[in-house]
């Protein structure tokens, strides 16, 4: 018990990180160089950022719902959190239990549905349309990314996340299941609101979406619960698919440094999907994810159950 | 207070605002945050809503049907904000000096911490004046 305070730090000092990875990677995709003053080779930055937005004013706008406009920014940070303490980052989870799938699946839809009351709370035209467009967003790529994370658990005969991650000391689901994986990646995409499908803080559209009127302390802790998400959606992506903290040369490293490694790898390809993607339209986004998403996650419920019946794979 | 002050050094996000200049400086403004000038790389970040910025980055010798709109998004901006006056426009009115239609220069609407010349300045121009804010916000 005595890890835990050190692990939730350790979550946060990893968001951190992992923002910093990300804009040096994104910069260099694009032939720029990103942060690197700040810190030994930049890795400070987003630190810089954190204590300067903690230091600003804190502005109450008088249009705003002030019981929402303050409670979402605070409230965001926490189903992250949450999250991570489900997955086996440090080589056991902090709270593990058997469900604890469906519970990581709802924290992922109330993150969406408290950015929608932070956009509403706002009391801003441009904060309400891009609440809204969370939520209608939410409608289309919410219901593939369940079935996407079905297959996992399928194959595992179990609903818990850590136990998933262990059952792979074989293979890793994302080769079975690969159609699923590939279907879980862009709808986690969407979830984390990078580019392709971050139509709910398009900047050249409506100014900041649903962050617009955010100042100060709570755009800081708003920065942080993305970057909490970021890492929650990749250690999930690692403990489904990528075989958690399997890895060769496994008993002398210890897991967690090959669920980190993983977890890196994950947020540096939705990094790059980020920096090679033009914004997608609304419409296009739940089109797509009806059309297209929902019924590849079908199909590779429909594969999955072929070979057991087959004998491809044994029944769990 | 050193760490709040290097804090707010090294993350400066700019809002650019143009308040009817001839997008001259605009484009030169803009041309600091492209690949060659990366002004990224100071930590500095062009934010689309006032609420984020820290500095004002304002190019234009401001006319008077925007006067307004820039008292507006001055007074949207938290506590600690600077403004950037861009281009001789911004410092002085510039080719505009005297029009019935200016207010000719920033500084005769809100108050201004650092004036880049020019018409219009070059990007480094810009990465020389974030510098010399960044020194100056250091320095308290
Ligand atoms: S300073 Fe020159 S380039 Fe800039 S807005 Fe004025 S006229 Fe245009």
């Amino acid at each position: 018990m005595w890890w835990i305070p050190g692990a939730l730090a350790f979550f946060i000092v990893f968001a951190f990180f992992i923002e910093w990875v990300d804009r040096r990677f994104v910069a260099r995709l694009q032939d720029r160089y990103g942060p690197i003053y700040t810190g030994t080779g930049g890795v400070l930055q987003p630190w810089a950022d954190f204590i300067k937005l903690l230091s600003k004013e804190d502005i109450t706008p008088a249009a705003s719902d002030k019981v929402l406009f303050r409670l979402a920014p605070l409230v965001l940070p926490i189903f992250p959190i949450v999250g991570l303490c489900l997955t086996p980052i440090l080589g056991k989870p902090i709270i593990g239990f058997d469900g604890d799938l469906i519970v990581a699946f709802f924290l992922m839809s109330v993150y969406t549905i408290m950015i929608f009351i932070a956009g509403y709370g706002s009391g801003n035209s441009f904060g309400i349309v891009g609440g809204t467009r969370a939520a209608l967003q939410m409608l289309g790529y919410e219901v593939p990314f369940a079935l996407a994370m079905i297959g996992p658990a399928i194959l595992a005969g179990t609903l818990s996340i850590s136990e998933i991650a262990y059952s792979q000391s074989n293979i890793w689901y994302a080769i079975p299941l690969a159609l699923g994986f590939a279907v879980f990646m862009v709808c986690s995409l969407a979830e984390v609101d990078v580019v392709p499908f971050d139509i709910p803080h398009a900047k050249q559209e409506i100014v900041a979406g649903w962050e617009t009127e955010y100042s100060g302390r709570k755009l800081a802790l708003i920065h942080l619960a993305e970057n909490l998400e970021m890492v929650f959606i990749s250690a999930l992506a690692t403990a489904l698919f990528l075989g958690g903290g399997y890895g060769p040369f496994s008993p002398p490293i210890p897991p967690a440094v090959w669920f980190i490694i993983k977890t890196l790898i994950v947020a540096i390809v939705i990094s790059n999907l980020r920096a090679i993607f033009a914004r997608f339209k609304i419409i296009t986004l739940v089109e797509w994810s009806w059309k297209y998403l929902l019924p590849l996650a079908i199909v590779q419920l429909l594969v999955l159950e072929l070979f057991f019946e087959l004998g491809v794979i044994p029944w769990p | 207070m050193g760490v709040l002050s290097w804090a707010r050094a090294k993350s400066i996000w700019v809002l650019h605002f143009n308040s009817g200049g001839c997008n001259g400086c605009d484009i030169e403004a803009v041309a600091a945050f492209t690949p060659r000038f990366d002004a990224e790389r100071f930590g500095v970040l062009l934010v689309p809503s006032p609420r984020h910025a820290d500095a004002l980055l304002v190019t234009g010798p401001v006319t008077k049907q925007i006067k307004d709109r820039l008292i507006r998004i001055y007074e949207q901006m938290p506590e600690p904000k600077f403004v950037i006056a861009f281009g001789t426009c911004a410092c002085t009115g510039g080719v505009f000096k005297g029009s019935y239609s200016t207010c000719g220069g920033v500084d005769k609407v809100i108050p201004v911490d650092l004036y880049i010349p020019g018409c219009p300045p070059k990007p480094e121009a810009l990465l020389n004046g974030i510098a010399e804010l960044m020194r100056r916000v250091r320095g308290g």
